[in-house]
C-alpha cells in the first residue's frame, strides 16, 4: 500500500513532471480523499527531506479570517427607521406602516474562507487566518508553480478519465458525500456521440474481478441491435473482444476508445441499413425542436440510480462477454442492449388491427395516407434481458416525411432501396459533431 | 459545537493499514415542490400580439383590494383642519382642494429612461451613448412621478415625494389635495405592504414526516462561466468543496448537511443569444466580417466551451447534491422577463437528472424560471436573477438616497420595496423587457416567501423584513461567484445565512 503510492507518485510528479492534486490521486488509487491528501502530505515531506524543493505543493486551508473588509461586505450596516417610504415615519396618526425592531439587529454574518496558497506563501496566508479550521495539501508538482490556475488540468483530465465511472457505485470510496436520493433516468438511443463514447466502453474495460463497475450507463450503451442481425457481424463484436488485454493501463485505454468509438458506431450505423437509422434520427427531432424538450420520450426511461446489487450482474457481464466472442453466430438470445426508437409510441402499441392495404391520398398537393413499416420493439425476456423484434406497424404519414418506405415484412435488403437517401441522413446525424467537444 | 479537531489532521502521515477512518458521509435531504408560477405558455400558444397596457389594468385590480385595506387603516378617519378626508374612485374625479386619497399606478417620467423613439435615432448617430447606470438626470430631482389609472394622469408633487422610492409600475395609494396647478401635493403614501404568508408546511403533503427535516441550502449566483482558462479554478475549488473532497472532515460534515444548491441567474457569461444594440452597431461598423452572419450571429465564432464547462459542473455535482438552476440576464435564453428554463438539449450530460416535462415528480437538476417560486423544506422560496433590482436602482439617484448610513449601492432597501409593492418586477414592461401577459399579471405576488433571493447584486447583504400581520422574510442578495468568489450557506431552520469565500 504505502509502496503503491510512493510508486505512483514517484512516476508521475517526480518523472513525468505532472500536476497530481489529491483528487487525481483518489482517484488513481480509488482511495478516499482524505486519505489521498495524507499521501500527498507525506510523499511530500519524504522528498524533500531527502533532497530539498524536488517536490512543489499547494494547500488548502480553510477557517475563518480577520473581518478586514468583511463586516463592510455582509450587510449588517444598521439603518434609520425613517429612511424608506415603506417605514415613513407617520406624520398622521393611524399609521400601520411595520416599525423596524431596531434591537433585532442582526449578528454579524460568519464568514469562512477557503483558500488556496502555493506553499511558499503559506505562512503568510495562515497569518490573515483568525482561526484555522483545517489545512491539507492540494497538489504537488515537481517546479514550482507559476500559474495556481494550472490546477484545473488535473480535474479536466478526471472529467474526461473517468467519465465512465458510475458516481453512485465509485465515488463512495473517494469520499465524496453520498445521495441515496439522486433520480437520473437513461436516455437510450440518444443520438449523441459524446454519450455514446463514455457510456460504450464501461462495461468492456472493466475486467469482470472489479466488483460493481458496471453501471446504469453500461446497460443503456446505446449499441445498436445490429448484432442480432447476422449482415452486419463484421463491425460489433470486434471491440467486445478486445478490452481485457490491456487491464492495467485503463486510463489510456479510455481515451482511444472514447476517439476510435463514435467511428465504429458510423460504419455500424451505415452497415445496418435503414432500421439503426432511424434510431439516431428520430431524436433529433426532439433536440432541434424548441418547445418540447423531450420530444423522444418514449425512448427514455426512468430508473432510480440504485442498482441492483453486484453478483448476478458480475455473472451476467461474464456471460455477456463469452456470447459476444462467438461472431458469427446469429445469436437470438444476445442480450440487446435497447435502442429502441420512437417504436413505443402511440401509433403501434394498440396493435390495430393490422388493414389491408396502403392507402395515400392526394390533397392539395399533399400526400398523405397510411403505410406499413417496420418498427422495433423491445421486450424483456424471462432472463431480464432486453430483446427487440421488427413488426411489422402502420403508420399514417404526409408529405414532408420521408417518401414511404415499402418495407415488405420479411426481406432485411431493404436498404439497397434507400441507397442515395440514406447517405445524406447520415450527413445529418452528423450535425451531433457540432455540438460535440472539439 | 463539536470537539475542534486538530486542524492540521490531514497535514500527517497515512495510516499503515489499508483500512482507513475515514468515514463517508451521507447527504441531507429535503423536500422540494418546485411551482410553476412563471411558466409561460409553449408554442404557438405565446403571443406576443397584446398590449401591454391589460398587464397594467390587470395589476392595479389585483392590488387594488389590499391597498385600499391599507390605506383605510391608515386614513379611515384622518382629518385635517376640521376636513375628513375622502376616498376618491378614479384620478380624473379628484377636485381641487379637496382632501382625498386616490389610487393608482405610478409612473416616472425621467430624462435618460430610455424611449423607443431614441432607440431609432441611435442608429444614426456616429457614437451611441454609453448604456445608462440611471435614468435620472445627475444633480437633479429623480424626475416627475404621476398617478395613473384608466381615467387618466395626476402629476405628484411636494416635499414628502422626496423621502419615497418610487418606480413606474408601482400600485400606490396618496393622499393628498390638488393644488392651483392641478398637481396633486402629496402628503402620504401606502403601499400594498407584504402579501399574506403561508404557514411553514403549508399545503404540503407529508407535512408530519418532514417535520424534522434540518440542514441547510447553498446558494451561488454570476458563476460567469466563459470558458477561458483564467478563471476556472475557483469554480473547481466550489465543486470540490460541495462534493465534500475538498478540506477537512470537519467542514465535509458541515457541507454534507447542504441539502440543495441554488443558481440564481448568470451562470454563463456572455451567452445570451440576443447581442445588444450596441453589439450589433460595432459589428455593422466593423464591415467587411458581416459576411457569414445574420442578425449580427456569426455561426462560426460559437463556442461550445462555456456550455460545456457548465454541463460538467453540474453533471459531476448531481449525483451528490441537487440543483436549482434559474437563468439569468446572460444565459442562453430569452431576455424578456419571466426568462424560461435554460433548455435540457444544453446540457447533455446533466439532463439524465431532469424529468421529462408533464411528469409529476420534481427534477433532481430543476431548470427553472427566472423569476422562479420553488418550496423547500416546506419554506416559499422566491429567486431572480437579478434583473429587476438592477432596473429599480437605475431609477434611484445615488444623492437622493436619504439614508446616511446605505451605501448608494445597497440594495436591500431595493429587494424590500418590490415585496412591499408585491410586484417581483415593477418596472417591467416600462423598462424591463417582458412578455405581454393577458389574463393578471404573473409579477403580482400573492403569497409573500418566507426567503427571498436575488442573484448577481454587487456585494452579500442580508436582512430579515416582518410585515403587518406578522409575515417574515429573508432577504438575501448574492453576489456574483465571479468577481466574489463568495457562496451563501441558508441554515433552513433558522433562516440565518454564512458566507464562504474562496480565495484561489
Amino acid at each position: 500500500m504505502a509502496q503503491h503510492y510512493t510508486e505512483y507518485l514517484a512516476a508521475n510528479v517526480l518523472n513525468e513532471q505532472q500536476l497530481i492534486s489529491y483528487r487525481s490521486l483518489s482517484r488513481a488509487l480509488k482511495v478516499h480523499s482524505n486519505l489521498a491528501k495524507q499521501m500527498l502530505f507525506e510523499f511530500h515531506n519524504k522528498q524533500n527531506s531527502k533532497k530539498p524543493g524536488t517536490v512543489h505543493a499547494t494547500y488548502l486551508i480553510t477557517g475563518t479570517k480577520r473581518q478586514t473588509k468583511s463586516s463592510q461586505a455582509n450587510g449588517t450596516e444598521t439603518r434609520d427607521d425613517d429612511d424608506t417610504v415603506m417605514q415613513s415615519s407617520p406624520p398622521f396618526p393611524g399609521s400601520s406602516a411595520p416599525v423596524h425592531d431596531e434591537d433585532e439587529e442582526e449578528v454579524p454574518t460568519v464568514v469562512r474562507s477557503v483558500m488556496l496558497v502555493k506553499e511558499e506563501q503559506l505562512e503568510k496566508a495562515k497569518a490573515t487566518f483568525d482561526s484555522i479550521i483545517g489545512i491539507h495539501v492540494y497538489s504537488l508538482q515537481a517546479k514550482g508553480l507559476s500559474d495556481t490556475q494550472a490546477l484545473t488540468e488535473c480535474n479536466r483530465k478526471i472529467a474526461t478519465s473517468y467519465a465512465s465511472e458510475d458516481p453512485q457505485e465509485v465515488w463512495k470510496q473517494y469520499g465524496t458525500i453520498q445521495n441515496p436520493n439522486a433520480k437520473r433516468r437513461t436516455t437510450r438511443g440518444v443520438p449523441l456521440q459524446k454519450v455514446a463514447s463514455k457510456a460504450v466502453p464501461a462495461p468492456k474495460v472493466i475486467p469482470p474481478t472489479t466488483a460493481k463497475q458496471p453501471s446504469t450507463f453500461g446497460k443503456a450503451a446505446p449499441k445498436p441491435q445490429t448484432s442480432s442481425r447476422p449482415i452486419s457481424k463484421a463491425s460489433t463484436p470486434e471491440p467486445a473482444s478486445k478490452p481485457p488485454a490491456a487491464k492495467k493501463d485503463a486510463s489510456a485505454l479510455f481515451k482511444s476508445f472514447a476517439k476510435t468509438k463514435p467511428k465504429a458506431k458510423q460504419e455500424e450505423s451505415q452497415g445496418s441499413g435503414t432500421t439503426s437509422q432511424d434510431t439516431k434520427d428520430e431524436p433529433m427531432g426532439g433536440f432541434s425542436d424548441d418547445e418540447d424538450e423531450f420530444n423522444d420520450d418514449g425512448v427514455i426511461d426512468e430508473i432510480e440510480t440504485k442498482m441492483p446489487a453486484g453478483k448476478s450482474k458480475k455473472e451476467r457481464a461474464a456471460d455477456l462477454e463469452a456470447m459476444m466472442d462467438q461472431e458469427d453466430e446469429p445469436m437470438e438470445d444476445a442480450p440487446e442492449p435497447v435502442v429502441d426508437d420512437a417504436a413505443e409510441n402511440a401509433i403501434d402499441k394498440p396493435e390495430a388491427p393490422p388493414e389491408p392495404q396502403e392507402t395515400v391520398t392526394v390533397q392539395n398537393g399533399r400526400r398523405r395516407g397510411r403505410r406499413r413499416v417496420m418498427k422495433k420493439k423491445t421486450v424483456k425476456d424471462e432472463d431480464g434481458y432486453l430483446v427487440t423484434k421488427e413488426e411489422a406497424a402502420w403508420e399514417s404519414f404526409s408529405e414532408d416525411e420521408p417518401a414511404p418506405k415499402k418495407l415488405k415484412p420479411t426481406t432485411t435488403n431493404a436498404k439497397s432501396g434507400g441507397g442515395p437517401k440514406k447517405a445524406t441522413k447520415i450527413g445529418q446525424g452528423n450535425i451531433m459533431n457540432f455540438f460535440g467537444k472539439k | 459545537m463539536a470537539i475542534q479537531q486538530d486542524p492540521s489532521a490531514l497535514l500527517s502521515a497515512p495510516p499503515s493499514t489499508k483500512q482507513s477512518n475515514h468515514a463517508c458521509l451521507t447527504r441531507t435531504s429535503t423536500s422540494y415542490t418546485p411551482l410553476h408560477t412563471f411558466a409561460l405558455p409553449k408554442g404557438a400558444e405565446r403571443q406576443y400580439q397584446q398590449q401591454y397596457a391589460d398587464m397594467y389594468f390587470s395589476r392595479l385590480a389585483m392590488l387594488k383590494p389590499a391597498i385600499e385595506k391599507q390605506a383605510l387603516d391608515a386614513w379611515g378617519s384622518f382629518t385635517l383642519g376640521g376636513e375628513t378626508a375622502r376616498r376618491v374612485e378614479r384620478v380624473l374625479d379628484v377636485r381641487q382642494g379637496d382632501l382625498c386619497w386616490v389610487i393608482g399606478t405610478c409612473y416616472m417620467e425621467m430624462p435618460l429612461k430610455p424611449n423607443v423613439l431614441d432607440d431609432i435615432s441611435k442608429e444614426h448617430w456616429i457614437a451611441a451613448p454609453p448604456p445608462r447606470a440611471t435614468y435620472g438626470a445627475t444633480g437633479g430631482r429623480a424626475g416627475e412621478a404621476m398617478l395613473e389609472d384608466e381615467s387618466g394622469r395626476l402629476r405628484l408633487t411636494g416635499s414628502f415625494l422626496d423621502s419615497c422610492m418610487l418606480v413606474t409600475g408601482a400600485i400606490i395609494a396618496v393622499l393628498g389635495t390638488e393644488n392651483k396647478d392641478g398637481d396633486f401635493e402629496a402628503l402620504d403614501l401606502r403601499l400594498p405592504d407584504l402579501a399574506p404568508q403561508p404557514e411553514r408546511w403549508e399545503g404540503v403533503e407529508g407535512k408530519l414526516a418532514m417535520e424534522g427535516e434540518k440542514g441547510k441550502i447553498a446558494i451561488v449566483s454570476g458563476l460567469g462561466i466563459s470558458g477561458d482558462e483564467g478563471d476556472a479554478l475557483a469554480l473547481d475549488v466550489l465543486m470540490e468543496y460541495l462534493l465534500g473532497e475538498a478540506a477537512t472532515e470537519e467542514d465535509q460534515k458541515t457541507i454534507a448537511t447542504v441539502s440543495r444548491l441554488i443558481i440564481a441567474g448568470d451562470a454563463l457569461a456572455n451567452a445570451s443569444p440576443i447581442p445588444s444594440r450596441e453589439e450589433v452597431l460595432a459589428t455593422k461598423k466593423a464591415g467587411n466580417a458581416a459576411h457569414n452572419r445574420k442578425y449580427g450571429y456569426d455561426s462560426s465564432s460559437y463556442n461550445a466551451a462555456p456550455t460545456d464547462r457548465l454541463d460538467t459542473f453540474l453533471a459531476t455535482l448531481l449525483p451528490s447534491i441537487p440543483i436549482t438552476i434559474l437563468p439569468g440576464i446572460h444565459d442562453p435564453t430569452s431576455t424578456s422577463l419571466p426568462q424560461q428554463p435554460l433548455h435540457a438539449a444544453l446540457l447533455p450530460h446533466s439532463r439524465a437528472y431532469m424529468q421529462p416535462p408533464g411528469s409529476t415528480t420534481p427534477s433532481w437538476l430543476d431548470s427553472t424560471t427566472n423569476p422562479a417560486e420553488f418550496i423547500c423544506s416546506g419554506l416559499r422560496f422566491l429567486g431572480t436573477g437579478g434583473q429587476p433590482i438592477e432596473d429599480i436602482a437605475k431609477y434611484i439617484l445615488p444623492s437622493t438616497t436619504t439614508s446616511t448610513t446605505t451605501t448608494p449601492e445597497s440594495r436591500l432597501e431595493i429587494i424590500e420595496s418590490t415585496l412591499r409593492w408585491r410586484l417581483t418586477a415593477p418596472t417591467a414592461p416600462d423598462t424591463l423587457p417582458c412578455y405581454p401577459f393577458q389574463e393578471g399579471d404573473a409579477f403580482v405576488i400573492n403569497h409573500c416567501p418566507h426567503v427571498y433571493i436575488v442573484g448577481n447584486q454587487p456585494r452579500f447583504e442580508t436582512r430579515l423584513i416582518h410585515g403587518p400581520d406578522g409575515q417574515s422574510v429573508r432577504l438575501i442578495a448574492v453576489p456574483r461567484f465571479k468577481v466574489t468568489g463568495e457562496l451563501v450557506l441558508l441554515d433552513l431552520e433558522s433562516l440565518v445565512p454564512e458566507l464562504v469565500r474562496f480565495e484561489v
